[in-house]
Formats: C-alpha cells, sequence, structure tokens
C-alpha cells in the first residue's frame, strides 16, 4: 500500500507559511523615524550623481565587474560539467565500475559549495595577495561545485534506457553516453548556463574585495556613506546591464532548436563561452595591468590543534547555529514560497507581468541595501534579515517559475478548464503542479546559497554563523574561522541529504 | 564516410581546443616596474578616497620619480591582508588595523599620523526618544543597558574597539544590550543614520565624521543628540611594508617619509591633498603610541 503524501503544488506553496511570523514581527517593530532617509534614497533615483569622476569610476567598475563575471562563469562552467560528469553514478555504472568514488566525490564537492564567494576571497586574498585572479577563483570555485551538483543531478535523473540499449549492443561507454545523454544535457547546460552567466554577474557586483576597484566596490562604499545620489549611479548601470543580459539570454532560448540543428547550437555554445571566457582575461589585463605579477604562494600559519581546542570553548555554538538555522530556514520559505502564492493570487498574464517586474528589482537590490532599507524603518530582528534575504532570492526563483511555466504547453490547464475548474485551480493543476518538482529541486539549490548568504547581513546584530565568520576574519582568528566553516560545511551536507531524502519520498512516484 | 555534422563537431572541437590552449597563454607574467602602491582602509565615500589618494599618488610619484598607483579595497580585513602579502605598500590605516598589519608584518613602521589623530575621540549618539541623558562620567554608560544599541564597522577603532572598552570598563558587555548583542552598521555614517531613525537607540561614532554630518545638515538635531564624548586614543596612521628599500634604491623609506611629512598648505596641490585628509600637516608618529590600542585588541580578542 502506498503511504500518503502531500501533493506536489502543496509542497511549493507551503513553505510560504515563513511569511507568517516574518511579517507578524516586522509589522509590530514597524516605525516611520526612517522615511526622510528612505526619501533621499528614493529622490537620489530620479537624481544619479553624473560628475565625471563618478561616472568615470563606475564606468571602469563595470569593465572590471564584468571581465571578472565572464571569466569565472566560463571557467565554472567548464570545471562544472567536468566534475558534474566524474560524480555522476551513470558514468561510473556505464563502465561496470563501483559508484563509490562519484558518492564519495559528490560529498566532497559540498565543502567548496558551503563557503560563500565573499569568504573564499578573503581566504585566497590570504595566500595570493591582491589578484584579478584571486576574485575570479573566489566566483570560480563555489559555482564549479554547484553547476557539477545541477549536471551530476540531470545526469542521474535522466531518461537511461537509449544509454542501456547502447551498452550492451557494445558500444563503448565514452561514445554510447555521448550519444544517449547529449540531447538532453545540451538544452540543459544552455538554459542552466545562460543563467549562471547572470549569478555571476551578481557575484562579481558583491564581491568588491579585491582591490580592483569593481562595480560592488562602488556600491558597497557609497552604499556605507549614504551618498544616494551616487550609489544610484551605480545601481541603474547595474540595472541596465542586468536587463540587457536577460533579454539577450531570453532571445537565445526562444530560438534553441532539436536536433542537428540543436546540436550545432550547442557547440555554439560552448564555444560561446570559451570565447567569452578568454576576452574576459584579456579584458582583465587591459583594465588593470601592473597587477599581473605572477601569482606566488604567500605562507600562512595552520592553527594548531590546542587553538582549534580553545576556540572551540569559545564560541557560542548553540545561539550561533540555532540563529542560522532560523534564519535559513525562514529566508528559504519565503525565497521559494512567495512566487507560486503571488502567481496564484490572480492568474492572469497581467498580474504575471507585474510579478515578473518586481521580481527583476529584487534581483537588483544587493541584500546589504535591501537589509539596510529595511532596517531603517523596522527594529533590528532576526526577522528584517529573512526577509531582506527572502525577498533577494524570491527575485531569482519567480523567474525561473515563470520560466519552466511558460515553456510548458498549456494542455493540462485547457482540460481542466473545460470541466469547469475556476481559473485558480486550472492553473495550480494545469500548470503549477507538473512544474512543481523541477521547481523544488531549484528550490533546494536556492537553500544552499541562503545558507551561505547569511553571512551578510550582520547589521541586524551578530550572533549568527555569518556575523561570527566575519568577526573571526576580521580578528584574523584562524581556528575560529577553520571551525566555522566546518559548522558550514556540515550545515551544507545535512541539508542536501535531507533535501534529497524528501524529494525521494515525496517526489518520485 | 563523413556526413556534414561529423565534420562541423571536428573543426568544433578543434576550434575549442585551441581555444582554451590560448587561455593558458594569458596566464604568464607581464612585464612589470615597481610600483609604489598606496592603499587606505575604506572610511569614506569611494568618490572622496578616489580624490583623497588619486591626489597624493600623483603627488608621490612626482615627487619620489616612481610611478604610484592607488588601489581600492573594499573592507578593513582586507586591506590588513593586502598589506601582509606585499599587494600594497603604504597604506592608510586605522588604529587597530593597523596594529594588525603590524604584527602581521615584521618589520613594517610606523611612518606618520595627523596631529588629530594622536588624541581621537568617539561619541556616544542616542535617539532622543531613548530617554537617555547626557553622561557625565564613565560609569553612565550603564544606562545603555537594554537599549538597542549599535556599533560601526566591526574592525573600526573609534566606531567600535574603543567604544567596547569603555562600556567594558563600566561593566556593560554587548550581551546586556536590547535582544542581546549590538548590531554592526557597517560604517560611521549608517550608525547616525539608524540612530537618527530609532531603529538603533544609541551607538558609537568617530568624532571627527560626526561633526562632518552635524555640518553637511545630515543630522537632525531634534532627533539624535550626543550623549557621551570618550577620552582620547591614538587612531589613524601611515604604515610601510618593510622591503622599499631593496626595491626602490636605499633611502626610499625615509625618502617617502620625508616626502609625506612635507606635504604643506603652502603648495596648491599638496593644499587640496591636506584638506581631503582634513590635516594641517602630517607630524612623525611612534609605534609606542599605539601600544594602548593593542592591549586593549587582545582583551578584546580583536588581536590574536
Amino acid at each position: 500500500m502506498n503511504r500518503p503524501k502531500p501533493a506536489a503544488p502543496l509542497l511549493t506553496l507551503l513553505p510560504a507559511m515563513a511569511l507568517v511570523p516574518v511579517l507578524i514581527v516586522t509589522w509590530t517593530g514597524l516605525h516611520g523615524g526612517g522615511l526622510s532617509i528612505w526619501q533621499q534614497f528614493l529622490s537620489g533615483a530620479l537624481h544619479p550623481s553624473l560628475d565625471p569622476d563618478v561616472l568615470h569610476a563606475v564606468w571602469h567598475g563595470l569593465g572590471v565587474t564584468m571581465a571578472t563575471a565572464l571569466l569565472s562563469w566560463s571557467l565554472s562552467l567548464l570545471f562544472g560539467v567536468l566534475l558534474g560528469s566524474v560524480c555522476a553514478d551513470v558514468v561510473w555504472r556505464s563502465w561496470s565500475l563501483p559508484i563509490w568514488p562519484a558518492t564519495g566525490l559528490r560529498r566532497g564537492l559540498a565543502i567548496p559549495r558551503a563557503v560563500h564567494e565573499l569568504v573564499w576571497g578573503l581566504l585566497l586574498l590570504q595566500v595570493f595577495g591582491l589578484h584579478p585572479y584571486v576574485a575570479v577563483a573566489a566566483i570560480a570555485i563555489p559555482y564549479s561545485a554547484l553547476v557539477a551538483r545541477i549536471w551530476r543531478d540531470h545526469l542521474d535523473s535522466a531518461d537511461h534506457r537509449p544509454l542501456e540499449a547502447l551498452i550492451s549492443a557494445g558500444v563503448h561507454p565514452l561514445s554510447a553516453l555521448m550519444t544517449a545523454l547529449n540531447p538532453g544535457m545540451g538544452a540543459v547546460l544552455m538554459s542552466y548556463g545562460g543563467y549562471r552567466l547572470e549569478c555571476a554577474l551578481r557575484s562579481a557586483t558583491l564581491l568588491g574585495v579585491f582591490g580592483l576597484g569593481g562595480l560592488g566596490t562602488e556600491l558597497q562604499l557609497t552604499l556605507q556613506s549614504l551618498q544616494f545620489r551616487e550609489l544610484w549611479t551605480g545601481l541603474w548601470v547595474l540595472a541596465a546591464v542586468m536587463l540587457l543580459l536577460e533579454q539577450l539570454l531570453r532571445l537565445w532560448r526562444k530560438r534553441s532548436g532539436v536536433g542537428v540543428h540543436g546540436q550545432r547550437r550547442m557547440l555554439l555554445f560552448g564555444t560561446l563561452a570559451i570565447v567569452l571566457g578568454v576576452i574576459g582575461t584579456f579584458w582583465l589585463r587591459l583594465i588593470v595591468p601592473d597587477q599581473f605579477s605572477g601569482l606566488s604562494w604567500i605562507g600562512l600559519e595552520v592553527p594548531s590543534w590546542t587553538q582549534l581546542n580553545l576556540a572551540a570553548t569559545e564560541l557560542p555554538w548553540y545561539p550561533m547555529i540555532l540563529e542560522t538555522l532560523g534564519l535559513t530556514v525562514l529566508a528559504a520559505g519565503i525565497a521559494i514560497g512567495l512566487p507560486p502564492v503571488a502567481l496564484l493570487l490572480w492568474p492572469s498574464p497581467r498580474w504575471h507581468q507585474c510579478c515578473s517586474i518586481f521580481w527583476a528589482c529584487m534581483r537588483w537590490i544587493p541584500p546589504p541595501l535591501m537589509v539596510l532599507l529595511l532596517l531603517l524603518s523596522n527594529r533590528p530582528s532576526l526577522a528584517i534579515g529573512a526577509l531582506a534575504i527572502g525577498l533577494h532570492n524570491s527575485g531569482v526563483m519567480g523567474r525561473l517559475l515563470l520560466e519552466g511555466l511558460q515553456q510548458q504547453s498549456g494542455q493540462r490547464q485547457d482540460a481542466l478548464r473545460a470541466i469547469g475548474s475556476s481559473e485558480r485551480i486550472s492553473w495550480l493543476y494545469g500548470l503549477l503542479s507538473p512544474q512543481s518538482p523541477s521547481y523544488l529541486a531549484y528550490g533546494a539549490y536556492r537553500s544552499d546559497v541562503i545558507l551561505r548568504e547569511t553571512v551578510v547581513v550582520g547589521v541586524i546584530g551578530g550572533s549568527g554563523l555569518g556575523w561570527q565568520l566575519l568577526e573571526s576574519l576580521s580578528s584574523f582568528h584562524w581556528a575560529a574561522v577553520v571551525l566555522v566553516l566546518c559548522c558550514y560545511c556540515a550545515l551544507t551536507i545535512s541539508g542536501e541529504a535531507l533535501s534529497d531524502r524528501c524529494r525521494s519520498l515525496w517526489l518520485q512516484s | 564516410m563523413t556526413n556534414p555534422l561529423t565534420r562541423v563537431r571536428k573543426k568544433g572541437a578543434v576550434v575549442l581546443l585551441a581555444l582554451l590552449c590560448s587561455q593558458g597563454a594569458t596566464v604568464l607574467p607581464a612585464n612589470a616596474q615597481a610600483t609604489l602602491r598606496i592603499g587606505a582602509i575604506p572610511d569614506q565615500n569611494p568618490e572622496r578616497l578616489n580624490r583623497r589618494y588619486g591626489q597624493l599618488a600623483s603627488e608621490l610619484s612626482d615627487s619620489l620619480k616612481v610611478p604610484v598607483r592607488y588601489v581600492p579595497v573594499s573592507n578593513y580585513p582586507a586591506a590588513v591582508s593586502a598589506f601582509r602579502t606585499g599587494s600594497l605598500d603604504l597604506v592608510w590605516f586605522g588604529g587597530l588595523t593597523g596594529i594588525q598589519a603590524r604584527l602581521q608584518t615584521p618589520g613594517a613602521q610606523v611612518l606618520a599620523q595627523r596631529a588629530i589623530d594622536a588624541k581621537f575621540n568617539s561619541v556616544f549618539i542616542a535617539n532622543t526618544s531613548a530617554g537617555l541623558q547626557p553622561i557625565r562620567s564613565i560609569d553612565g554608560l550603564k544606562s545603555l543597558k537594554g537599549k538597542r544599541f549599535t556599533f560601526g564597522s566591526e574592525s573600526s577603532t573609534s566606531g567600535r574597539l574603543m567604544p567596547q572598552h569603555f562600556l567594558a570598563q563600566a561593566g556593560v558587555t554587548p550581551k546586556q544590550f536590547a535582544g542581546g548583542q549590538a548590531g554592526f552598521s557597517g560604517s560611521h555614517d549608517a550608525t547616525i543614520a539608524l540612530v537618527q531613525s530609532g531603529s538603533y537607540q544609541a551607538g558609537a561614532v568617530s568624532e571627527p565624521v560626526w561633526n562632518v554630518a552635524v555640518k553637511n545638515g545630515k543630522v537632525d538635531p531634534s532627533k539624535v543628540k550626543v550623549i557621551w564624548k570618550t577620552p582620547p586614543f591614538g587612531n589613524y596612521h601611515w604604515v610601510v611594508r618593510p622591503n622599499l628599500d631593496q626595491r626602490f634604491g636605499k633611502g626610499f623609506t625615509t625618502k617617502l617619509q620625508k616626502a609625506i611629512l612635507g606635504l604643506t598648505p603652502a603648495n596648491e596641490r599638496q593644499k587640496t591633498i591636506l584638506e581631503l585628509f582634513a590635516a594641517k600637516r602630517f607630524i612623525s608618529a611612534q609605534d609606542s603610541q599605539y601600544q594602548p590600542i593593542e592591549e586593549v585588541g587582545r582583551q578584546l580578542g580583536k588581536i590574536r
């Protein structure tokens, strides 16, 4: 007898419950004291600074950010696909090898993924100094691991029957894999790979740490000094670039073909990724020429066992982990639950367009800015942090959901409508329901990202893992840094195991 | 027999491989002329930082006859690490970051400071609705217990380290604030804005930043006021790496120090630089001036 399990669309909507406690706390803490600064912020949008110095700095910063994003994106796709293929069970099975190395590698890859780009940057900076490639590696390392995970999941969940047929017919495993899995994986690569470019741009923006003077440095410093007019100059430029990139990617995706045509496009995409990477490299060299001295390793004292033990007794483990988990769960709930609920409220194309614009804004506003804006009219609380991170990520999730929905044929919805279901119900069961499993899978990946992003909300008061990490880094207390990073890794790995279990329990029939 | 697709694929594979290899060529080290790289902790808006250090770089380049470049860094620990790893040669550090940098870089020297840096102050500010009275003696800081309180940046001497030290002297720890912790606004300006809005009831900021904010009309005196001014402590200073004489020629460090100490309001460009630093002149400084901050840093765990 089958165990009862919740319906797929319910699982998609349920996380929105996180909004209830968050909104209650936010509502009770609301005050009007920050209105004047909000006003300054908003008027800055209409009058961004057009000072030549500011424009020049933003232009230069944009170049650095774009070049970094392109190069790190190209590298992360390359390594991600390679690593992802190596840790897929199906690849090892094709050669009739045991699959435990794949499982081991997969677990190992959780480590680079668990550490935020910002922290990777600071760590690499310790051993390589200020170098443009440090910024590139800081993005490429966690992103490769992320692409690897997605690639592997798609490889292992693809339809393996053609592959088995080919292998049992005596075809060489490599040829069999290429022939059987290429078409499907090509589509994944193109849609997901394009989306990673946007993520890389966002990350390159967030990373201003590297003395390269990227757009992120401009945004962060203007924000810290509350120079809203100058902040808006950078924000508008960022908006223009993001919009342009999204439109280009949409155009690309719309024209993706099938069969021979599709194969060619895939090859073209691969070439494009590498060409853009090369362009990024030269671009970086052009903008920051005198920083390209050779990379050299500068040693760092590794904390001893006694130091680690001492640090372990000093750290406030219980509140630290609890706060981080609370923040992550609430933020992930908002990020995953908000988009479907918002779309369900009023399933009409015009409303969905409004939602899509709102989400673009959420993606565009960097989380530190969002936290500060929320905090100006609210008391500091965990809810503010969760709301800020949740809203930012709901922008990403919302876009993924809308895109998935648009790619579906509306036959089920039409059928439900024809038998007299209401607009909302037919949307829910006809469109959202088939889309749910893949949406929830992306949600699980996003929760990973959210866990890492808890680093950026120290302003609400420090006791979470993220704040502790920044505090230890700024005290150069390496023993504590090591322990906190281990803690992040452990949380990421267990979160992943949990989400895998849940998915196999509830979503696979 | 080869069909067109296979041919396309083969060609494509060759092109891909060629491009891939060409990426490796770009990693070759570039021809590097010795450049003096100056940096600073990011405690101002970027436009001001760029003007300040851009001007200084051209001035030093002219007087020392070596290429000088300003390398912006966007957070405090990154500035310290960049200095340690040799990516920055001359850095304008705060009190705490300067000590961290010197402890991590044996042989690094203090070159100069401003007159104001020998006797630097922080102010505690409070929202008028919080009901906090002006504080007469350090014990008065006890009235901050149970209030929502924010520091500035984690590594700031005037926005965090010394205020936390004075609070500790009065027997107040961050655990005793509302919510069981203090906030970290990230910057002095953000602290002022957040206390003025009432989200935090009180906070600690650097006195010069507060004065500038008051002068520029960014402070609403009916909403936020100063409740206490801390005793003086040492702050900002120029720190230089030990190996400059080897890289730029004998006696370079001394020449550099002379160039900085010799900046005078009589010269037009030097006057602008000094104005951007809010200083009349740079004066020489000794390591020993920063001893008290080092002790406080150790007590509070910011120096290991």
